[in-house]
């Protein structure tokens, strides 16, 4: 059973002389547990087709269904809060939050929900990362790898449907980027997340199960 | 202290559960639809475990398959060739026999032994492989990562493989800076020796006669990576995410001696010890190339 389905996704900018087309007529599916990466030069529409899958922009037509749900038909608030429940999202920038401790970070999609927290499966996931002697630190303290790992607990921490990285490696050098992808791997695997990761270069989508290659806006 | 809709909620959602066609109503900040969330994801991974389950029987059935096939060809050729030699010293003991067919005859004999023996010695590694593989599959030995010596580690395999190495004229060097003191990572010492030596042995037997191979240690934050990289003709990107399944063999190789379950064991293996195996693919770089990642 797919967790993820896009269908003949087309996402369109301009008209007439000026249109350009990002993304024309995709579509993908990603069952559960799987690691995709999706691998394309920039301007190869791969990170637009990652904003659509994790509902950050509406595509012109097609749609696109997460755990079931046709994200398409959310809206607003729902729209947010469908998100904050079923993705984890990792972005080459990291985006944590510097003014609160590692810890808080990583717990914080599950205090946004009201959900309690999992301590034995937080503990489990920290200790996996290698990040337990770091959790009162803030975020500015850490190195470019460690605030990364942070971001990977943080999209573990709520046991979303699916983990979208962005390009997750691209501010951090070769040795960094080695550390951070294999502990993506091996702790996807072992929490069973599904991961679509998105990135241009061959030898780190080499990490995933699969691999999808786009290019002028088609799957080739 | 319910409110009769939340109750009828409830029970239809149980009813969806049950028809396999729950979805969430709605998404907002009410306890009743984070309940309806987790409901989903609850269902989600039970989903999940059934279908790991169907994929483990499967994975079984093709087990059973391939080692029925696996174990067919050398079964085959030994009978075939023990058939011959039966011919052969049958004509042999003729007294009528002509004195210059008889040394033609007794090289003969002894190639059809040859050929015996190594569809033997093929078998016999076969049963080694899929004992091995069985016992650490269904758990009869598990593997225990610990803190342990790398050093050891690396020189043990090297051992192992070397005989192997001499025979076929190929050295086996560790560069200079790998053996460092106390430099230690989490791992189980018999089995990730196992898994190295397999590696080895893979890169000795595609380096070329005379060739090199080389292992060597980087290291990062979070894993101690050891190379291993020969002169061979490397693997393609195509085949580097096929080269790890059970019983695969590359297209060029079949000559080559091996039953394809050295790459599988060394990837369970490491998985098991949160590590991991990479292979860099010969587009990269000249020669072979493989990469163990063990969790420091």
């Amino acid at each position: 059973m797919s967790i993820l389905v896009a269908e003949h996704i087309k996402k369109y900018y301009g008209e007439g002389e000026t249109l350009v087309r990002a993304l024309d007529d995709v579509s993908l599916s990603v069952e559960r547990g799987e690691f995709v990466s999706i691998i394309g030069t920039s301007g190869s529409g791969k990170s637009t087709l990652l904003h659509m899958l994790g509902g950050l922009d509406n595509p012109t037509e097609g749609k696109i269904i997460i755990d079931d749900k046709d994200i398409s038909k959310l809206k607003g608030d729902e729209l947010c809060i469908f998100r904050r429940r079923k993705i984890g999202f990792i972005f080459q920038s990291f985006n944590l939050v510097p003014s609160i401790s590692v810890y808080d970070n990583v717990i914080l999609p599950l205090q946004l929900d009201g959900r309690k927290i999992d301590k034995e499966y937080i503990d489990n996931v920290i200790e996996n990362l290698g990040i337990s002697k770091k959790l009162n630190f803030l975020p500015p303290k850490l190195s470019g790898g460690q605030q990364q790992r942070v971001a990977i607990a943080r999209a573990l921490a709520s046991k979303p449907a699916i983990i979208l990285a962005d390009e997750p490696t691209g501010n951090l050098d070769t040795k960094t980027s080695q550390d951070v992808l294999g502990l993506l791997k091996t702790t996807g695997h072992k929490f069973n997340q599904t991961i679509v990761m998105i990135t241009h270069n061959d030898e780190i989508a080499q990490m995933a199960d699969r691999t999808v290659r786009i290019e002028d806006g088609h799957i080739v | 202290m319910f409110s009769n809709k939340t109750i009828d909620r409830l029970d239809e959602m149980l009813d969806e559960a049950m028809s396999g066609k729950f979805c969430e109503s709605n998404y907002d900040e009410s306890k009743l639809s984070r309940i309806e969330s987790r409901w989903k994801a609850f269902l989600g991974t039970s989903v999940l475990s059934n279908q790991n389950l169907e994929a483990e029987r499967h994975r079984l059935e093709e087990f059973i398959s391939d080692i029925s096939h696996q174990t067919k060809t050398p079964m085959t050729n030994i009978k075939m060739y023990t058939e011959l030699l039966y011919e052969e010293a049958r004509m042999l003991n003729d007294p009528k026999v002509p004195e210059e067919d008889v040394a033609a005859s007794a090289r003969k004999i002894l190639k059809y032994a040859e050929k015996i023996k190594n569809q033997n010695q093929r078998l016999e590694f076969l049963v080694d492989s899929l004992t091995k593989l069985s016992r650490l599959e269904n758990g009869t030995l598990e593997i225990v990562a610990k803190p342990s010596d790398v050093n050891e580690l690396i020189s043990e395999a090297v051992a192992i493989a070397k005989p192997k190495a001499v025979i076929k004229n190929v050295e086996l060097v560790v560069s200079e800076s790998t053996y460092k003191e106390n430099q230690t990572a989490s791992f189980d010492m018999k089995w990730t020796q196992e898994a190295l030596s397999n590696v080895l042995d893979n890169a000795v037997k595609y380096s070329p006669e005379g060739g090199k191979v080389t292992v060597s240690i980087t290291d990062t934050e979070m894993y101690l990576a050891i190379h291993v990289v020969d002169e061979g003709k490397g693997i393609s990107e195509e085949e580097s995410a096929r080269i790890f399944g059970r019983f695969y063999r590359s297209s060029g190789n079949q000559q080559v001696e091996g039953v394809g379950i050295g790459l599988y064991l060394t990837r369970e293996i490491l998985s098991k010890e949160d590590g991991y195996i990479k292979v860099i693919p010969n587009d990269k770089r000249e020669g072979g190339e493989f990469i163990l990642y063990l969790r420091k």
